[in-house]
């Protein structure tokens, strides 16, 4: 196992270092955006927001209501093109 | 670290599936995060709520969707058929038409001024034609000068590249203004035989 986790580590620091999870990131932002995820989310903590009272909301709570929802709420498109450019980038840099 | 222990090729597709999975939540998460703390600033700076209005002033907003009528609610070919009285010439103007008729009425604008010139000219070819009827002289020299129009105009023309002020131009050309309706020509043919 630990074999696993060291190349696991390895991966993603040249992940990392190739500025590859960057852009992964960036691009996921904005297609979330794209297809209304951060929208729906935001209204989502507007409703959490007003229950919880404004003055004493914390990020803790925000993060434990909008995390699971969030995961959830990620189109499957979305989620497919993800997954192949991560895959592309495995299969391309497989010898570390 | 050996080569050999990290060589990816060697794993077998579920892992790599799940190593793929892996990445891709932490990227979601990542994505999850950035909105809570966005979120979170946004409250306690107090601009979270800023954007939300009662229901009363969103439909005062709303977007107008009837025919004759643009997306504010108003007319738009209101002043179309509407009539102006002009300032200076006291005449009753349609709207469209307004603009270009003030240009000339008032003597600004870029057409006016030719526009006059050419009356002026006209007018003095008028004026001097009569004149020579009688003076018994001049008729010869009118004969020269008949085609002088022609030459009156090319010199005009090049009179007016250099930025000489409308008077000096029209008194100029006073003098030698004699001969025939040629000079009467429209605008666009007189450019013609200049070039």
């Amino acid at each position: 196992m630990s074999k696993d986790s060291q190349m696991r580590a390895a991966i993603n620091q040249k992940l990392i270092e190739m500025g590859e999870r960057d852009r992964l990131k960036e691009l996921l932002r904005a297609k979330l955006v794209e297809c209304g995820w951060k929208d729906q989310l935001k209204a989502h903590c507007k409703d959490v927001i007003r229950e919880k009272g404004l003055e004493h909301i914390t990020v803790e709570d925000l993060v434990a209501e909008i995390t699971p929802k969030g995961r959830a709420l990620v189109p499957d498109s979305v989620k497919k093109e993800l997954l192949q450019r991560i895959k592309t980038f495995l299969a391309q840099h497989s010898t570390l | 670290m050996k080569m050999e222990d990290m060589s990816l090729s060697g794993l077998d597709n579920t892992k790599l599936e799940a190593l793929a999975q892996d990445i891709y939540s932490d990227l979601v998460e990542d994505a999850c995060l950035g909105l809570c703390f966005e979120v979170h600033r946004a409250v306690k700076q107090g601009y979270f709520f800023l954007d939300d209005t009662d229901q009363e002033s969103m439909k005062d907003f709303e977007i107008v969707d009837q025919p004759g009528v643009d997306i504010f609610g108003q007319v738009y070919n209101q002043w179309k058929n509407k009539e102006c009285v002009c300032p200076n010439c006291n005449r009753s103007i349609a709207a469209s038409r307004f603009a270009p008729h003030l240009e000339k009425c008032l003597g600004m604008g870029r057409n006016s001024s030719r526009i006059a010139n050419r009356r002026i000219a006209s007018s003095n070819n008028m004026n001097n034609k009569s004149e020579s009827d009688q003076e018994d002289n001049d008729d010869v020299n009118d004969n020269d000068w008949s085609y002088g129009s022609e030459k009156k105009a090319k010199k005009r023309k090049s009179d007016k590249n250099p930025n000489s002020p409308r008077r000096s131009k029209s008194v100029k050309h006073k003098n030698v203004l004699l001969g025939p309706k040629p000079c009467c020509r429209s605008g666009s043919s007189v450019r013609a035989v200049e070039r």
